[in-house]
């Protein structure tokens, strides 16, 4: 564990720690005095350490445990009890739900030139795929969240279904999350659509209206196939469901679909391999037997599952086998994971940047992924069950991808590690509460700003040199163990040892290499006003600089 | 001049490579088909027609019909048939697609699926059965399988048997490169030819590039020693000549570098004291006058204390400070070559374990398990300490090994590809193999085991190999050279016909060929031996084009093209980007003979102490190693300086370039670190045009489009007359870039991709935009 001392500072927003001018220097630091910044948003636990009889350096203090791989120890001096009050601040301030009081993005009043909140509108997303057409018609019926609370006010559902048919479907499933169209391909037009599970049961329930549904729903395009329905659990999870209540639609109920299982692990099962990732790379990284210890986390095993299953989704639509619907339980944690990536694999509108926030917007933030149970947000329940990273997990994937195809996306691993540093921070609005209902109750919009803002105004920092534009390619990544890896830039990035060239060394010579082509056609322009200034001289040569130069500029 | 014509593509191309201007010469519809074109002394052994050459596994819809052909070069497989699904292949001129060299064959599996049998053959065996398949197991991890349903039985078994019997020589004359210069210097004799040029090694070695680089020094001679020495500014060393004739060592060059105060009759009395008499052999100086030397065992007991002594005080005088001498005994301080061995074939048995999917499961700890890239990691951190005890303690290094012949190539070489710059361009690399392995009698014959007689087998120069391409992975700007170049360089020494990586050393290169000239009647005059064609000729693989696929367009080199101007940086390496990492770094020791036990907890020691314990403990020096690895990590990266690689388990990572590129499975289609590559050659392409564009304003009409454009180093190029040069990514790319799988056995498909998938490649859809964007 390295140490550090100095002074230690807080404000609403952040803990930061300054160093003192001794170990300033002997780090060999000048400018940067700031060694420490933590949001408090990000602190999932804050305990305390020793006692006034401890003995020892450093045994006496606050530990600090947080949610995005690390933890922090601060030791005290025990004279003058200045820690009761640290900690009791610092409780306040990090929990602020826990003790009433307003989350920090409500109080934040930065000011961006551009607004985030604009980003995402549902009815362009919906136009730009096409939509509506003679099959799918946006219905309103959710536009005061009464067919189903954790949707969004705006659905795309099939013409031939009328919204007294949504209602009679919602019945049967799983908290009223009715199929709905989250994609449409634009050339064959099948479909992905999502929900949640059928509400079977131990008694085999069968619902007319929900089997109709999904029929209608194979018809809408012209094939004749079978309607795909994946199941992200695994299959005895799928069973098991059923004691609840839930369950998964059997071959007799719905004859004209084929369901798959895609074996992909619960919420809980995902929060412990995280914790064990966690183990082997903090505070040291587990070195002597690092790819056994990684393995034994299985999170890349997860991962390669997660990934297994949205390119199914994406083969059977982009080979126009069938539409295709995709649910798990509730149908706002794999479900969200399947469709925002399997729509990533087969619309190259969303590796851009804003295509992206509006991804993220839609599938996941609008459909009602719990971001709010799943981080705690300013709530100090650091043992809550219903926490997991399954977010995490998705960006993951969508690392996993880039890795595999570095011209593909038009953002780069910071705007990954960005999201994903305020996915905790409560800086922004943009991932408070668990769905749109509660947002609009609390004016999110209004009174919050959002992550967007930030990232749109500062869109160069965020870009991939390499991102070659290309329309309508599907990328199938390779899910196998032998191209993914640990994202090492973000779960390690607190170890000093392990310090990764930053910036990435092929993009710094990227960018070298483009500022001394400017640099050349700089010079090239001198060179030909130079020349044109000897006009004097009679010229024949055809091949002035003036021509080669935007013969050159043509190509970018 | 030995001016091997580059043989006519032996198929016709169905792909996309850029049209090659010899192509268009010879263009001529060919009349006579599935007639394999052969090299000079190539001779068909036997050939079974009507043979499927098997693409999957589960299905044989994508198997190609043809003629499969056994010769004493390789076995080739001739087909009428397209490979549709196939977009692209580098290839190589030597070699048809499909075809595979003798020494590049592993192991021979025949299989009769009615009978239920399957036989591994060895050499002069026999086969009770007729096979309905042969399996061919490569020893670059390919897999190729033939089917002979519709063949006849008895000519497919003597196929099969032809290529066990000549991919399993007995004699090293009986491969194939002793037929090739034998009918090189015959033809030679009746007119035909022009005289091999260059040295024994090889002909002569032009750069890879279009143009004619500089030649790589094959230290065949004094005068490139001598020049070694110079380029270093080493001081206090010279050329030995002693061995000329190997008349002291059979396994040293004829020429090498000593300590200048060590006599020849000193060196003469020594030499027989070590093990193959292999006296200490300068590699390298350092800039601050620390020398690296290698040496074999001093075998004489007796003798031992006393004649280590001597070449302890020798290196010493040669360093400009005097400086002390630092032993490192690299059999105690690194895993044996069979343990090397034993990590590769389990390396080479997980990459090609059938099905693919079974391997997934466990894939991070069955790698973990090979210990390869725990191996890998260790000769970079010993050598990485070696390079501190050179640049930071100044001391001169002593490796140290039984017959200095193994670890220590792979050590002499690391030490150099970090410390010198020079190491890390093409020419320089070359040089370097040609110095510490060729030259240094690193047994490729052996090694390579292109023999089969597996016992001496050990995968040492692709442990190099692998170990640069870390570096490369963690310094890409540093090298002149690409991965691909390091893969196919790897390639190249499974195909016998380059002298290059034939032999144990130079010595049996001279014996063999001469034994071999006078038993075909070849008059070799004042020649050493027979003249092998060189691997550094790669004109003999690859045309110009493809050759510059090797150019990494990263790479900032001292010639990177600089404008007069003052904002444009000009790299040159100069005596300061050493000395600055050198600042505030005392020389703890003066004089005494200091070794790795220090640094490094050992065993026995077998050197002697002849003063007592220097002052500082040796946690200190430990502590000073630490120290300067910091340092040197918390500075930007001088590119033209010292190199040291991040060791951490996080960063050594599989070569996937050189291990997957034969497996369908995991290729990533469209994708891959070649798709930034691709960028980057544009952009680099685009600079050198504009540079040149820059120093010669006054252009011809053609502009930079013409004969300029012959002058790219890039594969990839900015604009030009390829369809697939537009800056969209070109569809043929993928992970394997330039090397295509689909030819070869492809398992099962993987879950969530179908195997057409990895045929076919993505969908694209035709919309309106997309049909603009190919205008």
């Amino acid at each position: 564990m390295n140490l550090l001392s100095g002074l230690l500072e807080m404000e609403l927003l952040r803990i930061w720690m300054k160093l003192s001018p001794d170990f300033r220097e002997r780090l060999g630091l000048l400018d940067s005095t700031l060694i420490l910044d933590v949001p408090l948003g990000v602190i999932s636990r804050i305990e305390k350490m020793g006692g006034a009889t401890s003995r020892g350096e450093n045994s006496y203090g606050l530990d600090i445990t947080c949610k995005d791989m690390r933890n922090l120890r601060f030791a005290l001096k025990q004279e003058g009890h200045s820690r009761r009050d640290m900690f009791e601040t610092l409780m306040r301030y990090a929990f602020p739900l826990t003790h009433s009081l307003p989350i920090f993005a409500f109080a934040n009043e930065e000011k961006f030139n551009v607004d985030g909140w604009m980003v995402y509108n549902p009815v362009e997303e919906y136009r730009r795929q096409g939509l509506p057409n003679h099959h799918w018609r946006i219905t309103f019926i959710n536009k005061f969240y009464e067919l189903c609370d954790t949707y969004p006010p705006l659905l795309v559902v099939p013409y031939r279904a009328s919204d007294e048919d949504l209602r009679r479907v919602a019945a049967f499933r799983s908290r009223n999350r009715i199929p709905v169209l989250s994609w449409i391909h634009p050339e064959n037009k099948t479909v992905i659509m999502r929900c949640s599970q059928p509400l079977v049961g131990m008694s085999g329930k069968r619902n007319k209206d929900d089997e109709k549904y999904l029929d209608v729903i194979r018809e809408t395009n012209r094939q004749i196939s079978k309607l795909t329905i994946y199941d992200a659990r695994p299959s005895v999870n799928a069973v098991a469901n059923k004691a609840t209540g839930g369950g998964y639609e059997s071959e007799d109920a719905y004859p004209n679909a084929e369901l798959f299982f895609l074996d992909i692990h619960n919420i809980h099962v995902m929060r412990e391999s995280l914790k064990k990732v966690k183990d082997i790379v903090y505070p040291n990284v587990e070195e002597s037997h690092w790819l056994s210890s990684l393995e034994s986390t299985h999170w890349l095993e997860h991962i390669k599952l997660v990934l297994t299953g949205a390119i199914q989704v994406a083969d059977r639509v982009s080979s126009g086998k069938s539409s295709v619907l995709v649910h798990c339980s509730d149908g706002w944690d794999r479900t969200a994971q399947l469709t925002s990536l399997a729509m990533l694999m087969l619309d190259s509108y969303y590796r851009s940047i804003e295509g992206f926030e509006i991804l993220v917007q839609k599938e996941w933030i609008s459909f009602g992924h719990k971001f709010a149970s799943r981080i705690g947000h300013g709530d100090k329940n650091h043992a809550d069950a219903d926490r997991s990273p399954i977010f995490l997990q998705f960006i993951d994937c969508v690392w996993q991808m880039s890795k595999q195809f570095p011209t593909a996306f038009e953002f780069n691993e910071r705007f990954l590690m960005t999201i994903l540093d305020h996915l905790y921070s409560c800086r922004f609005g943009t991932f408070l509460y668990n769905c749109e209902s509660v947002r609009e109750k609390q004016n999110v919009t209004e009174r919050t700003v959002s992550l967007w803002s930030l990232i749109n105004s500062n869109k160069d920092n965020f870009k991939n040199p390499f991102y070659t534009k290309e329309i309508n390619r599907v990328l199938y990544p390779v899910a196998s163990m032998r191209h993914l890896e640990l994202w090492v830039n973000y779960y390690i990035r607190w170890n000093p040892r392990i310090k990764q060239q930053q910036p990435n060394p092929v993009e710094q010579r990227y960018m070298e290499l483009l500022a001394l082509r400017d640099e050349y056609i700089k010079r090239l322009e001198e060179l030909q006003l130079a020349n044109s200034a000897k006009l004097t001289e009679p010229s024949s040569s055809p091949a002035s600089p003036s021509q080669m130069v935007p013969h050159v500029q043509t190509h970018f | 001049m030995f001016s091997l014509k580059p043989p006519r593509p032996t198929f016709r191309s169905y792909l996309l490579p850029p049209a090659q201007t010899d192509d268009q010469i010879n263009f001529e519809p060919k009349i006579k088909k599935l007639e394999p074109v052969l090299l000079p002394g190539e001779i068909v052994v036997n050939e079974v027609s009507f043979v499927r050459k098997c693409i999957a596994t589960d299905t044989s819809q994508y198997d190609l019909w043809g003629k499969l052909i056994c010769s004493n070069f390789r076995i080739s497989f001739i087909t009428d048939d397209p490979m549709p699904l196939q977009k692209f292949h580098f290839r190589n001129l030597l070699l048809g697609e499909h075809d595979v060299p003798l020494t590049c064959i592993e192991q021979i599996v025949t299989v009769n699926d009615h009978k239920r049998k399957q036989k591994v053959l060895g050499p002069n065996q026999k086969l009770k059965f007729n096979p309905t398949e042969l399996i061919i197991y490569c020893k670059d991890f390919r897999i190729v399988r033939f089917r002979f349903d519709e063949s006849g039985p008895e000519s497919a078994k003597k196929v099969c048997l032809a290529i066990a019997h000549y991919s399993q020589p007995t004699d090293l004359q009986l491969l194939f490169a002793f037929e090739y210069v034998g009918k090189k210097y015959h033809n030679t004799a009746n007119g035909i030819n022009g005289l091999p040029s260059g040295g024994g090694g090889g002909g002569s070695s032009s750069a890879v590039g279009g143009g004619q680089g500089p030649q790589t020094p094959l230290f065949e001679t004094y005068s490139d020693w001598d020049r070694e020495i110079k380029r270093t500014g080493a001081s206090g060393w010279r050329v030995c000549s002693i061995n000329e004739g190997y008349m002291i060592s059979t396994c040293l060059p004829e020429y090498f570098v000593v300590p200048s105060s060590l006599a020849d009759q000193d060196l003469k009395n020594f030499s027989h004291s070590f093990v193959g008499r292999r006296m200490p052999l300068w590699c390298w100086s350092h800039a601050n006058g620390s020398a690296l030397v290698r040496m074999a065992l001093i075998k004489d007991t007796l003798q031992q204390r006393k004649i280590d002594q001597r070449i302890c005080n020798a290196v010493t005088k040669s360093h400009p400070q005097r400086s002390d001498v630092y032993k490192s005994d690299l059999d105690k301080t690194l895993p044996n070559i069979q343990d090397i061995q034993a990590a590769f074939v389990k390396l080479k048995q997980l990459c090609i374990n059938e099905p693919f999917e079974e391997t997934e499961d466990k894939w991070l700890s069955s790698l973990e398990n090979t210990r390869w890239l725990e191996y890998i990691r260790t000769f970079l951190k010993h050598s990485a300490e070696l390079v501190y005890v050179l640049e930071s303690r100044r001391l001169s290094v002593v490796l140290q090994e039984e017959e200095g012949r193994d670890l220590s190539c792979v050590i002499a070489s690391l030490v150099q590809v970090m410390a010198d710059p020079y190491f890390r361009t093409i020419t320089g690399f070359q040089s370097l193999i040609q110095k510490e392995w060729v030259m240094a009698g690193y047994q490729f014959l052996d090694r390579c085991n292109h023999l089969k007689r597996s016992e001496k087998e050990s995968p040492l120069f692709l442990l190099f190999l692998d170990a640069t391409w870390q570096l490369l992975e963690q310094y890409p700007a540093a090298f002149e050279f690409s991965e691909t170049y390091l893969a196919v360089l790897y390639d190249s020494t499974r195909i016998s016909l380059f002298g290059t990586f034939l032999f144990n050393s130079p010595h049996q290169r001279v014996k063999q060929s001469t034994e071999f000239a006078i038993s075909k009647n070849i008059q070799l005059g004042d020649e050493k031996g027979l003249k092998f064609p060189s691997a550094w000729d790669w004109s003999l693989q690859f045309t110009a084009k493809d050759r510059t696929l090797f150019h990494n367009p990263m790479y900032i080199g001292k010639s990177t093209p600089c404008v007069q101007s003052h904002s444009v940086k000009s790299f040159k390496r100069t005596k300061k980007s050493y000395s600055s990492t050198l600042r505030g770094m005392p020389v703890p020791f003066k004089n005494g003979i200091i070794s790795d036990q220090q640094l490094l907890p050992r065993r026995n020691s077998l050197i002697l102490k002849i003063r007592p314990k220097p002052p500082q403990p040796a946690k200190n020096q430990n502590s000073g190693m630490e120290e300067y690895f910091q340092e040197w990590f918390s500075k930007p990266v001088d590119l033209h300086g010292i190199l040291l690689p991040h060791l951490s388990a996080t960063h050594i990572k599989l070569w996937k370039l050189c291990y997957f590129r034969w497996v369908p499975e995991a290729q990533i289609n469209l994708g891959g670190f070649i798709t930034a590559f691709h960028k980057l050659s544009l952009l680099a392409d685009e600079v050198d045009m504009l540079s040149r564009t820059l120093r010669q304003p006054r252009a011809s009409p053609g502009g930079p489009c013409s004969a300029e454009r012959d002058q790219s180093r890039m594969y990839f190029q900015a604009s030009g007359p390829h369809p697939h040069s537009t800056s969209g990514t070109p569809e043929f790319l993928s992970s394997s870039f330039p090397f295509s799988p689909v030819g070869n056995l492809c398992k099962r498909s993987i879950l969530g991709t179908p195997l057409s998938k990895f045929l076919s490649g993505p969908k694209i859809w035709l919309s309106t935009e997309t049909l603009a964007n190919e205008d």
